[in-house]
């Protein structure tokens, strides 16, 4: 099964080659780095370490990178697409844990989740406030009931990719996603992965825009 | 204003849409000042306390919020196909480096 690991990257030269090199040495070869409008050498970077890379010409937005990503990886011939950070808080070696129930067609996403099991150490305020606000507004927005609805680590068959065509750019692609996996008929299963924090993570201001976000995708839709 | 408007035209400033939309509105003003006795009769009929100026006033405001919510659904559209447009030239770009 050929597996493409698509990471979104916006300003990441400090990070993404070792991202990148570490995805590598797990024996992925197939990933694709998209580029959203760097200021940095993210693309060089890259390049360097043996990702293939996209470019956005500016800024669209995570949503919209991961989607350019995975466009280019069904034209590759993808049967597995994987979502991956470029900042470095997922583990290159967990990706064989998400990709494995759906080789073996257990189930065709899988979504990693913080709150299953594997210890995460997460600030504070985000274990306690943002994170449980975070999944009760999934809940009433979607009725989605998902331990963890804002992890960017995902893996889906190529079918599945294809028939999900979310259209947010910034941070509501999160929970679009969720919603038209949802919405058609995929299941997704949790898988429990850790996420690294160093120092930083999406702040509070995000979460409002990312119910903004969603309120004007449903208007304009 | 009108005559702004038609010199504006004249310029190419305007495009001929605004250009009409801009001139029914100014018509419609100068229309609303002219008949404010009228107006004021007619919000007193319907029951109102109010003055024919504040009548326009609420209406104008409403006319305002409803043009912005426009704009901006608008200005939300355009991302949209910008992002499409950065798409297929970053897809396309990788398509001639292979």
């Amino acid at each position: 099964m050929r597996i493409f690991i698509v990471i979104p990257a916006y300003n990441e030269a400090g990070k993404i080659g070792g991202v990148v090199t570490a995805v590598r040495k797990q024996g992925h070869k197939d990933v694709v780095v998209v580029d959203d409008g760097s200021g940095d050498d993210t693309a060089g970077v890259a390049t360097e370490a043996g990702a293939v890379v996209i470019s956005h010409l500016v800024n669209r937005g995570q949503g919209a990178a991961l989607k350019t990503g995975t466009e280019y990886a069904i034209r590759r011939g993808a049967d597995i697409i994987v979502h991956f950070d470029a900042d470095g808080q997922f583990l290159a070696e967990e990706i064989r844990d998400m990709v494995k129930p759906v080789e073996k067609g257990e189930a065709r996403v899988t979504l990693g989740s913080r709150f299953l099991g594997k210890k995460s150490d997460l600030p504070f305020l985000k274990r306690f406030i943002i994170m449980p606000l975070a999944r009760l507004i999934n809940r009433l927005l979607s009725g989605i009931k998902l331990t963890d609805p804002q992890n960017g680590f995902r893996v889906m068959t190529a079918e599945v990719a294809r028939k999900i065509d979310w259209r947010s750019d910034r941070m509501a692609h999160c929970s679009e996603i969720l919603f038209l996996l949802y919405h058609k008929g995929f299941r997704p299963k949790e898988i429990p992965v850790t996420v690294i924090y160093p120092d930083f993570g999406q702040r509070f201001g995000g979460g409002i825009r990312i119910l903004k976000d969603l309120f004007l995708a449903r208007l304009i839709d | 204003m009108l005559a702004r408007l038609l010199w504006q035209r004249s310029k190419k400033q305007v495009s001929s849409g605004e250009f009409v939309f801009w001139l029914i509105f100014w018509v419609l003003v100068g229309i609303a000042v002219v008949t404010l006795k009228w107006i004021d009769e007619f919000v007193r009929d319907l029951g109102f306390s109010g003055s024919g100026i504040e009548f326009l006033l609420y209406v104008a405001v409403v006319l305002l919020f409803y043009l912005v919510f426009k704009v901006r659904l608008r200005l939300e559209r355009i991302e949209k196909q910008i992002t499409k447009l950065v798409r297929s030239i970053a897809l396309k770009d990788s398509e001639g480096k292979r």
